[in-house]
């Protein structure tokens, strides 16, 4: 009677039997691939180049590309892609070894993504390149594309950190300017909490990965040196946790999530007044902290005992290594990041162009804008080893133990310290 | 007169299809969990090699996957009988009121299932804010003279504090299932108990909690599953803290594995959590068994 | 059903009012908030409803999804996604009415396949279907998560409550073994059908992962996806996230309260004894 099913059923088997040899090939054939990847055989004429952004390109860039399009006669193949799931993306690029020409690469995935061979080198074209080649950026942006003395991308765009604040707060205790050192920075907050209870002075955040690496830095900690120690249980390190952990003591930094908005911890009353964060912030106090217009500003960071080095982000562009077309994606790229398309893609995104001739330009000249700009001249991004994620996860524990937790800072490091040397050797 | 082939018939596409897309990656994993596999070692598969039980020892030597352990055994514990308890309750009291404002409690006790998780974040984020000025939960405690009681900050409560959350957010579909149950009862059967005098109470017991023991099996055994891996409340409530007091198994696999791409370390975690999760679920089957007999 | 008097069911029907706010809380909040500003939801001032209703939200939302071709796909993989259903309904039946070999470890096989994280077999079945080439294929997006242990698990565990006089009384009269499964066991099995159709119209509505990774160009993305795509890196605009959540809840509301009808139409076994 079943005779359809019977034959499905054969047929399904069959197809099983074939999908798991498919799978077996498969495993070979990618390795092959992989081994030759990098050759870019390109052809006379490219019709397309496929291009991977993150979050909603279209709004983000869609005039760039037709601009180019229109230029050169080669369709872009945008695919935007969601921040949340940009890892899941580009995990799946590499294991099939399949990816677009341009990709959007987030500054800290570049030293594994380097290191796992997914993204081609380009030192060649960025350095015949009067316009990619390493002056026209930030060095806290290039550190990040150049990977053993080879380029593996060019910086889109870049981030940095400042300290934003209550001017009309900060007045009434005696820093109208923000405070300027990191003596000033305690003395303000202590006295900003004591305006009542739940007050605080400064935001110690924990969720932050570069949060204590970056005033480890201002205190002179090397964190990893040249030869690849580390030196996080040494003095520099320390005393900077120390000086982090003061402001939970004295009560002059919340010691635990508020679970509030920025609106409500930085607007009405002022109950957290300072803060560190990045350039985006100021659209979002613009946009939704609008009780307190023209009673807040950001400086660049207080002196620490040795500098105020802030933290660089931002995105690179890069080239997939199986990418048949290096040659015309690299010609997009030098599309992309140029003054005029940056100008652009500020207007849509109010990203800060890693170029710094781009900085001559009007927007760039805002009060609030040049501040950033100021401080990406004292600006170093975490250290590119593909290392580096594992180590911050470690870091955000052992912060937190030590700030909340009551354990001993030298102990917590030294502990910590060993197992970053364990990750590095 | 059953036919010999038909049961594999009907299996056959379902089987076929988790066959490729599930049980073969299992047994990948298991391999995968004897490597060092990484980001390079996926790009390039030479660059893989075998480190034994390298990546068991070293997970179960890890203080904070102990920690994990803990806690996860703690939500199960905690979560299950409640999800169970509560779940069945609502069913069969929209079920005793059987008319439109009941029939309309059921969307209500289902709408956690189809709210936005972000949504979920916000609001319960803000019915546990610390301040007594601001969380919900903490203004109810305040009219009765308690609290204020740090339900994220503190580490003793932020478990219980995401049970509350989870259950919450766990009842609707489990309610949904007990209530397509209870239509399968009959109703000569309360007719029945009436006419021998059984109360409202004795027929809930002996006809209705009794009538509906295969949705409850599943129940069962699918909420266990599911608590075992319980991942997404501390994900977006706590991320694990504070001071890990929250961090459940699926939550360390996925920070110490997956986000900083060591996969062999992953495949391991998830290995001994799929081992755990089969013997609980192997237990009950038994149970079950025995029980029927 | 226990015969309730009219005290007790008012009694019930307070105790399940108070409940139930508390419950759907959030839901409320979710739609309520589509209609705010993002200034308002993040504002330390919270009202429950909207300071001034607006619009915006969703004219932005329109504008800037690609609307038409996000819900065509959407659509599409919501339907194919009902086959899935089927197979899993078969597997229950076979599950709960024949005896064979094997089929406690087949069983055990199929729920093994509940117990493994996601994110593991994530890359596996990525590297699988890339080599039947399925990339870039409505199909390739909805295979891997056609049939599930839930589903099949669920389907058996209602098929075994069935009592088994009711397909001997159709072999008798020579039906197939089809015609046992569509004609007696499905059409009695109707309050599990919804259950399940409304859980399988929810998981096609809502479809993000596959559709993202399997696509290799933005004509493949649904609804979720493009909605994902809104968010920025840093800050995210709760208003519009709120916006697109609560027009994507309105489906699946309608979905539920159509088919909440099948959940109660249960079958009398003694009558029809």
């Amino acid at each position: 009677m079943n005779k359809k099913l019977s034959l499905l059923f054969k047929g399904s088997a069959t197809l099983a039997t074939l999908s798991l040899l498919g799978a077996c090939a498969g495993d070979t054939a990618d390795t092959d691939t992989d081994s030759d990847a990098g050759s870019n055989g390109s052809d006379a004429s490219v019709e397309e180049l496929s291009v991977w952004i993150m979050g909603d390109g279209n709004e983000q860039a869609q005039e760039i590309f037709d601009a180019y399009t229109e230029e050169t006669g080669i369709d872009i193949n945008l695919q935007s892609i969601p921040w949340a799931s940009s890892h899941d993306r580009l995990l799946t690029a590499v294991a099939s070894g399949d990816g677009p020409d341009v990709v959007q690469m987030g500054s800290s995935y570049m030293a594994e993504f380097t290191d796992a061979g997914a993204l081609a080198d380009l030192t060649e074209h960025i350095e015949a390149s009067d316009s990619l080649n390493a002056d026209n950026f930030y060095e806290g942006n290039i550190n990040t594309t150049r990977i053993d003395d080879a380029y593996y991308g060019v910086p889109w765009y870049t981030e940095t950190r400042a300290l934003y604040y209550r001017t009309d707060l900060l007045e009434e205790v005696g820093y109208p300017d923000g405070p300027n050192t990191w003596d000033e920075l305690s003395d303000a907050a202590m006295q900003l909490s004591e305006r009542g209870d739940d007050m605080y002075g400064f935001d110690i955040n924990f969720e932050e990965q570069t949060f204590g690496f970056m005033f480890a830095r201002q205190n002179g900690s090397e964190i990893i040196t040249e030869d690849g120690q580390a030196v996080i249980n040494e003095p520099e390190f320390v005393e900077a946790i120390d000086y982090l952990k003061g402001f939970v003591d004295n009560g002059s930094s919340p010691s635990q999530d508020l679970g509030l908005e920025l609106s409500q911890t930085f607007g009405g009353e002022g109950v957290v007044p300072m803060f560190i964060s990045g350039p985006w912030t100021m659209s979002n106090i613009q946009n939704e902290t609008t009780d307190i217009e023209g009673k807040w500003s950001v400086r660049t960071l207080p002196e620490g005992p040795e500098n105020n080095m802030s933290n660089t982000g931002g995105a690179n562009l890069s080239v997939w290594s199986s990418s048949e077309n290096v040659e015309e994606a690299v010609d997009l790229i030098e599309h992309m990041t140029s003054t005029e398309s940056l100008l652009t893609y500020y207007e849509n995104t109010s990203s800060l162009p890693a170029r710094t001739a781009a900085w001559e330009e009007e927007p760039f000249q805002d009060e609030l804008i040049e501040v950033f700009g100021e401080q990406l001249e004292s600006s170093e991004h975490m250290p590119v080893i593909k290392e580096w994620d594992a180590i911050s996860q470690g870091y955000l524990s052992t912060f937190e133990s030590i700030l909340i937790g009551g354990a001993d800072t030298q102990e917590a490091l030294d502990n910590y310290n060993a197992e970053v040397q364990s990750m590095l050797d | 007169m059953k036919s010999k082939k038909a049961p594999y018939l009907f299996l056959a596409p379902a089987i076929f299809l988790l066959f490729v897309f599930s049980i073969l990656p299992i047994f990948l994993a298991l391999f995968i969990s004897f490597t060092d596999m990484s980001l390079a070692g996926l790009a390039d598969y030479s660059r893989i090699s075998f480190v034994g039980i390298g990546n068991y020892s070293k997970i179960l030597d890890d203080q904070v996957f102990i920690t994990a352990i803990k806690n996860t055994l703690f939500y199960v514990t905690l979560g299950v009988p409640l999800v169970i308890v509560l779940s069945m309750t609502i069913a069969i009291l929209i079920k005793l009121g059987e008319n439109r404002y009941f029939s309309m409690m059921r969307v209500v006790f289902y709408s956690p299932s189809i709210t936005n998780i972000v949504a979920v974040a916000l609001v319960w984020t803000f019915l546990f804010n610390p301040s007594q000025n601001i969380g919900l939960l903490n203004q109810l405690l305040a009219l009765v003279g308690l609290g204020p009681i740090g339900w994220l900050t503190n580490t003793d409560i932020s478990k219980i504090s995401l049970i509350i959350l989870a259950v919450w957010r766990a009842i609707g579909i489990n309610m949904l299932i007990f209530s397509a149950a209870l239509q399968s009862i009959p109703d000569s059967m309360y007719e029945a108990a009436q006419l021998d005098g059984a109360s409202r109470w004795q027929q809930i017991w002996k006809i209705t909690i009794p009538q509906l023991k295969f949705s409850t099996f599943f129940v069962v055994v699918t909420t266990i599953i599911g608590w075992l891996q319980f991942f997404e409340e501390p994900f977006v409530m706590t991320d694990g803290g504070p001071l890990n007091s929250t961090i459940s198994v699926a939550l360390f696999i996925y920070r110490n594995g997956f986000q900083l791409n060591n996969f062999g370390y992953a495949a391991a975690g998830s290995l001994l959590l799929f081992v755990a999760i089969i013997i609980a679920t192997i237990v009950q089957l038994r149970i079950q068994k025995v029980d029927t007999k | 059903m226990i015969n309730v008097d009219r005290k007790t069911k008012i009694v019930i029907g307070i105790v399940l009012a108070v409940w139930g706010a508390f419950t759907i809380i959030p839901f409320i909040w979710m739609i309520l908030s589509a209609f705010k500003t993002n200034a308002e939801i993040v504002s330390l001032e919270q009202n429950v409803f909207p300071e001034q209703w607006t619009f915006d939200n969703f004219r932005i939302l329109f504008e800037r999804l690609n609307f038409d071709v996000y819900f065509i796909n959407t659509v599409i993989i919501t339907a194919l996604s009902f086959i899935g259903l089927f197979l899993n309904a078969m597997a229950g039946f076979a599950f709960a009415h024949y005896d064979f070999k094997g089929k406690e470890f087949l069983f055990m096989l199929v729920l093994a396949t509940m117990m493994i994280p996601g994110q593991v077999t994530m890359i596996p079945v990525y590297l699988i279907l890339n080599q039947l080439s399925l990339t870039n294929t409505y199909l390739g997006i909805v295979l891997p998560t056609l049939t599930s242990a839930f589903g099949i698990f669920l389907f058996r565990q209602f098929f075994s409550s069935i009592s088994e006089e009711f397909f001997e009384a159709a072999r008798l009269d020579g039906a197939s073994e089809f015609y046992v499964f569509f004609r007696v066991a499905l059409p009695l099995s109707k309050p599990i059908l919804a259950v399940q159709g409304i859980l399988t119209f929810i998981g096609g509505w809502n479809s993000f992962l596959w559709p993202l990774i399997i696509a290799n160009d933005q004509k493949y993305y649904t609804l979720s996806v493009g909605l994902q795509l809104l968010q920025g890196q840093h800050a995210s605009n709760h208003a519009l996230q709120m916006a697109g959540a609560a027009f994507m809840v309105i489906p699946i509301l309608i979905m539920f309260i159509v088919l909440q009808k099948y959940i109660l139409t249960g079958f009398n076994i003694s009558g029809e004894k």
